[in-house]
């Protein structure tokens, strides 16, 4: 690619970018939040949503709206938005907008693995499925029992296809197996992506490469934290890590070798970038999350993606601050909840 | 009249509604549209307000009702739209109503649910029959092809191997059958072949009547498969693949009696069904067309409930919660039909304490109300596009009543044009109330709102053609030319005089291909037309030099005389405001300014037009020359128009240079002035009003009120003298900038006028095109072809005339006039800062059922 994205950007993707910008002034400001704290039931936040940009989506829904109802009609309208993003969009756009479906898709392939391991129907799962990583071989998923199959008969022509170079193997898929397979599924993925965005050079470059490097380690971090106490190996646990974050490679090296959260993070302090992240990570009592303090950073991030222009990290960006934005709303919403006996 | 010049006056009123009869209060006030009410709960979030509930409960409503409507709708069943709107429903009736609807949606509900599902079944017995037909050839293919499939296997050893194997497992020969979508058949051939590598066969046919889908209700077309394969496993395999990709799977019968069997049973049951659908059916239309009654009624009364509720939201509760506290600005005229209203509302709802209401003082800027009819309308939104007057501001959509037609006019000067547009727009205010037009769509409703814009716009461009003597490009000779051309040819001259006045005879006429007719020969030139310009004119070859200057003088001199207006109407603003001040620093300097300067150019126009006769005419000194030297001084004295015309001139100017320094600095030194001299004056002021107060006070309520009117009015006054006075730099940039506009603006502005000579030049000169490319052509050929062509090249003209000439140049016309009103004339006086009155109104909610459904 030609530098000097703003010659020709707007030719191809200017509509586009316009639309999403408008797209992310909708989202929900700090006065929205205020009002939804003081909410007291799943209706006052059906009324104060409807004053903000989501309109009247739920004025279909029949009484007694849930959380669930509400996670789908955000969920589905999100996705009409991408799905017209995508529609009108031109290459390498659209091959950018597939590599952001393919996080998605991984989640469902496994999710419905899952399940089939549980022996829980198709159709059940289906619904939970997050629906911008829908495809039409997703269902036929649990007909394969080693991942090799799960490539040769379901996904090979799929856009997740050539993530599986790393996990062809006969093991039966196990839930332990399962959850290997999405971490190197991941692994590829966010490989593929950032080699992707690096080839494309430019403004995109700039501003996706750090977020993609972030989601890696992030991802490293959390596959640490999670690994201890487990039976999974130091070495099997290092073939996890994405290689494309600022972590690599001596960082990993460390990260694989730590055993506990104290040595993850005397890990990050040599980092400038997780040192502060890691401080503000509260003790075991309340606090923030190492979650949480990821999140925050990765909204940031993506915030500050919408101060360049001609690039595609906003479409990326708007994706996932929409997505926090329903995690905000479903988290806020599920505190009404109360189960019925 | 009156009230189009000024806005009317509003007073801030409080409504106390006691809790009970709010409700209707607000009812009556609906029906009649005569407050605006303010929102009281600014800081209160939405679903905070107290009757957040009742507002959830007509969203409710309007869900069962949008539910009716559309399955009314996908019934075919016609809605009927009552004439008269019902009155929001009574509190004691929501209840029952709300029920009523609740029942029918259940009902509704139940029944589409079972006629959807009877429906399925349908289509699904359906599918099975149209499988079971195409699967029979199937059959006698697949037994034909068996044998060299069985021959196959033994070239490769694997599946030989594999294939004995099966058949010592025991395992035979399965099918599985059924429909697929059209789309997916290719993807699905491919998973097949992947999953079970080929140890499948697939055989399919297009079904040649595209079908239902049963779950989306779409008609699409329909690949019918058949799958043979070997084994329980693979078998699994193919289902889960099959209901990967949804395809719809049926039993497949494995013997010829069987089929012949489940064909019969198929067709019995589809008899059955389509019977008992039919009744369903049957009943679904009753239920809802007897719900079509009532919906449109149900609909506008929902809506009606929910406004009140909103406006209800809107207002304060008294510290004893026992009523509401409204605020609303109401125009003064209407009050007593407010106190109507309120009581009419406490009347019927029987309660004992009625509601009532009082005025209460305000400093706040009330919004504007003009009201207009029907012929108004259209010139108000014209100025109310530029910007809603200020609270009591001059309106200058009274003047643009006579003004934009008759600017537009003199661009679209032509009798003919003129005339068909005047037809079009009678035609459509006799027909105003037909309902066709009412409804149209954009473009024919923005004609509509406008017709009776465009029938003063025709009314004027005929005067104006009258005038310009133009019907389509041709001259009227109504009265007889003015001009004699036999004069010229005089003969009881001699030959020298004949030399020497210019006359003329058989060998001048022979040899000259343009002929001049001299005015001052006695006879040629009789006195002027009776109307508008002389048709001989337009056999002239100079008639466009005529014309130019003719038609750039009357651009000028209607301008001036436009703009001059405007500032005059400003006097009435600083008069009605009581800011003299304004008029002696501002207004009077302006007036002077532009009269001295362009008031004074109008002066030498006509004063040169009256004294210089035709005799005279060559030493006539030009305007433009006299105008320049009047701000040049040349050294040399020309021979000016009159005698002492220098004197004149220098004294003109220097009232014109006068002016200018007033005008940027009078108002903000008087200004500053006054405050300096008022600061300790107001407070002696306010302290005199204030004793005055007290000792008056015990007399009449009547009279403190109307001190304390008084007071308010001083300390307003003085209040903003204080706030004015704050930032005098402020005031100091506001006025010069003001004041360069203007004395620049005039300047340009008078250039801006010379459109209406361009405009009309131009509209002229395009209709002239029209008629020599191509009547003209028409009527010069031939009688025998003459006909045959005369009757395209009419047509022709006819549709160039409507689309070029009357739509197309209308419209530049049309902006241009809009322009000069909204620039030219409207920045003299207009300020156009105002919000506009927004009744609560009930006619204002919109009463169409595609609204809802969108």
């Amino acid at each position: 690619m030609l530098e000097g994205a703003e010659f020709y950007f707007n030719v191809d993707h200017g509509y586009l970018e316009g639309l999403v910008r408008g797209c992310k002034a909708s989202l929900l400001t700090q006065q929205d939040y205020i009002n939804l704290v003081q909410c007291e039931t799943l209706e006052d936040v059906k009324i104060h949503l409807q004053t903000t940009d989501y309109g009247n989506f739920l004025a279909n829904q029949t009484n007694p709206l849930t959380v669930s109802k509400i996670d789908t009609e955000m969920r589905k309208k999100l996705c009409r938005e991408f799905e017209y993003f995508r529609n009108h969009s031109l290459e390498p756009l659209s091959t950018f907008f597939t590599y952001m479906t393919c996080s998605y898709m991984i989640d469902n392939v496994i999710l419905l693995m899952n399940g089939a391991l549980q022996k829980k129907s198709v159709k059940e799962i289906l619904v939970k499925c997050h629906p911008l990583g829908r495809f039409t071989e997703m269902e036929a998923v649990n007909i394969a029992e080693t991942p090799s199959d799960l490539f040769n008969a379901v996904l090979v022509e799929t856009p997740l296809a050539p993530f599986f170079q790393d996990c062809m193997s006969e093991n039966t898929l196990d839930e332990l197996n399962i959850e290997l397979l999405r971490n190197k599924l991941y692994k590829s993925y966010l490989e593929a992506f950032y080699k992707f965005c690096k080839n494309h050079g430019d403004v995109t470059a700039e501003i996706m490469c750090p977020i993609l490097e972030f989601e890696a380690d992030r991802r490293a971090f959390i596959i640490t934290l999670n690994s201890f106490g487990t039976e999974l190996s130091k070495d099997d646990r290092e073939t996890l890590y994405p290689t494309c974050g600022k972590l690599y490679p001596e960082g990993l090296r460390l990260l694989a070798q730590a055993e506990d959260f104290d040595q993850m993070r005397r890990v990050a302090d040599h980092y400038g970038v997780y040192k502060p992240l890691f401080e503000a990570v509260g003790d075991g009592s309340g606090g923030k999350t190492l979650e949480d303090v990821f999140y925050e950073r990765e909204v940031q991030m993506n915030v500050l993606a919408f101060n360049r222009q001609f690039h595609y990290g906003v479409f990326y960006a708007y994706t996932k601050l929409k997505e926090q934005e329903m995690r905000n709303i479903v988290y806020r919403s599920s505190s009404f909840e109360v189960p019925i006996l | 009249m009156g009230s189009l010049f000024r806005s009317e006056t509003m007073c801030l009123a409080q409504l106390f509604l006691q809790s009970g009869t709010a409700y209707e209060c607000l009812s009556a006030l609906g029906e009649k549209g005569l407050v605006q009410f303010r929102d009281l709960n600014q800081n209160v979030s939405s679903f905070q307000r107290k009757f957040v509930g009742e507002v959830k409960r007509c969203e409710e409503l309007e869900r069962i009702l949008a539910y009716l409507v559309q399955e009314i709708n996908r019934a075919d069943i016609p809605l009927p739209e009552g004439e008269t709107s019902p009155p929001a429903p009574p509190l004691k009736q929501v209840l029952e109503m709300q029920e009523q609807l609740q029942k029918l949606e259940v009902e509704l509900r139940e029944v589409t649910k079972n006629k959807e599902k009877l429906r399925k079944n349908l289509l699904e017995l359906i599918e099975y029959t149209h499988m079971l037909r195409v699967t029979k050839t199937f059959v006698k293919r697949n037994v034909e092809f068996e044998p060299t499939y069985e021959e196959f296997p033994p070239l490769e050893n694997d599946s030989l191997l594999d294939y004995s194997c099966m058949q010592r497992l025991g395992a035979k020969l399965g099918f599985v059958s059924g429909l697929i979508n059209q789309g997916k058949v290719e993807a699905f051939e491919k998973m097949l072949w992947r999953v079970c590598k080929g140890y499948t066969i697939v055989t399919y046919a297009e079904l040649d009547e595209p079908l239902e889908d049963p779950e989306t209700g779409e008609v699409i077309k329909w690949y019918v498969f058949l799958i043979s394969f070997w084994g329980e496993q693979i078998g699994h395999k193919v289902k889960k693949i099959c209901d990967c990709y949804h395809c719809h799977v049926y039993p497949y019968p494995n013997t010829a009696e069987e089929r012949k069997e489940i064909q019969e049973g198929l067709n019995t049951r589809i008899q059955d069904l389509y019977t008992v659908l039919h009744k369903t059916e049957d009943y679904l239309r009753q239920v809802l067309c007897k719900a079509a009654e009532s919906v449109y009624s149900h609909v506008i009364q929902v809506k009606k409930m929910k406004a009140i509720y909103h406006m209800l939201n809107m207002c304060s509760f008294d510290v004893t919660n026992k009523c509401l506290i409204a605020e609303v600005w109401c125009p003064e005229a209407d009050l007593h039909e407010l106190r109507r209203a309120l009581e009419e509302g406490s009347r019927e709802s029987g309660a004992t304490i009625p509601s009532f209401m009082n005025t209460i003082p305000t400093k706040e800027t009330p919004p504007t109300l003009i009201r207009t009819n029907k012929f108004t309308e259209g010139f108000q939104n014209i100025v109310d596009a530029y910007g809603v007057g200020s609270y009591r501001e001059v309106n200058p959509a009274l003047f643009t009543i006579i003004t934009f037609p008759f600017l537009f006019a003199v661009m679209f000067g032509d009798f003919g044009h003129g005339f068909v547009m005047f037809l079009f727009a009678l035609l459509l205010v006799l027909n105003e109330n037909h309902p066709r037009l009412n409804q149209s769509q954009e473009i024919m409703r923005m004609f509509f709102n406008g017709r009776y814009i465009l029938l003063l716009m025709g009314l004027f461009s005929v005067y104006t053609g009258l005038i310009y003597n133009d019907c389509f490009s041709k001259s009227v000779n109504l009265f007889g030319s003015g001009w004699s051309v036999s004069a010229m040819y005089s003969s009881s001259h001699t030959p020298a005089e004949q030399k020497k006045m210019g006359l003329w005879n058989d060998s001048v006429v022979r040899h000259n291909r343009v002929l001049q007719l001299d005015p001052s020969i006695p006879g040629v030139f009789q006195g002027p037309y009776p109307l508008g310009i002389d048709p001989i004119w337009n056999l002239a070859t100079n008639r466009l030099t005529f014309l130019n200057s003719f038609k750039m003088k009357m651009s000028v001199i209607l301008g001036i005389i436009h703009m001059t207006f405007g500032v005059i109407l400003g006097i009435f603003n600083h008069l009605h405001f009581r800011k003299k001040f304004n008029i002696y620093l501002v207004s009077v300097p302006e007036l002077l300014f532009m009269l001295c300067i362009f008031g004074y150019l109008i002066f030498m126009i006509v004063y040169k037009w009256l004294v210089y006769s035709a005799e005279t005419s060559r030493v006539a000194p030009s305007i433009l020359i006299e105008f320049i030297n009047m701000f040049l001084f040349p050294a040399s004295e020309t021979n000016g128009l009159y005698s002492g015309q220098g004197h004149v001139q220098r004294l003109l100017l220097a009232v014109t240079a006068l002016s200018v320094p007033v005008l940027f600095l009078g108002k903000p030194l008087f200004l500053l002035w006054l405050h300096n001299g008022r600061s300790c004056f107001g407070v002696s002021r306010s302290g005199y009003t204030l004793v005055r107060k007290d000792s008056e006070e015990e007399v009449s309520l009547l009279g403190s009120q109307d001190i304390e009117e008084g007071n308010n009015q001083i300390e307003d006054g003085y209040r903003e003298m204080m706030c004015e006075e704050f930032n005098f730099g402020e005031i100091l940039m506001t006025q010069v900038i003001h004041s360069i506009e203007y004395c620049l603006g005039c300047i340009s502005n008078t250039a801006s006028y010379l459109r209406l000579w361009a405009l009309s030049l131009a509209h002229a000169q395009l209709s002239d095109v029209l008629w020599t490319m191509l009547v003209r052509v028409g009527l010069r050929v031939d009688t025998t072809y003459g006909v045959l062509l005369l009757l395209p090249v009419i047509a022709l003209f006819a549709v160039l005339t409507i689309f070029i000439l009357l739509i197309m140049e209308g419209l530049s016309a049309f902006l241009h006039a809009i322009r000069l009103h909204w620039v030219e004339f409207q920045n003299k006086f207009y300020v156009g800062a105002g919000t506009k009155f927004v009744p609560f109104s009930f006619r204002l909610l919109s009463s169409k059922f595609s609204d809802d459904v969108a």
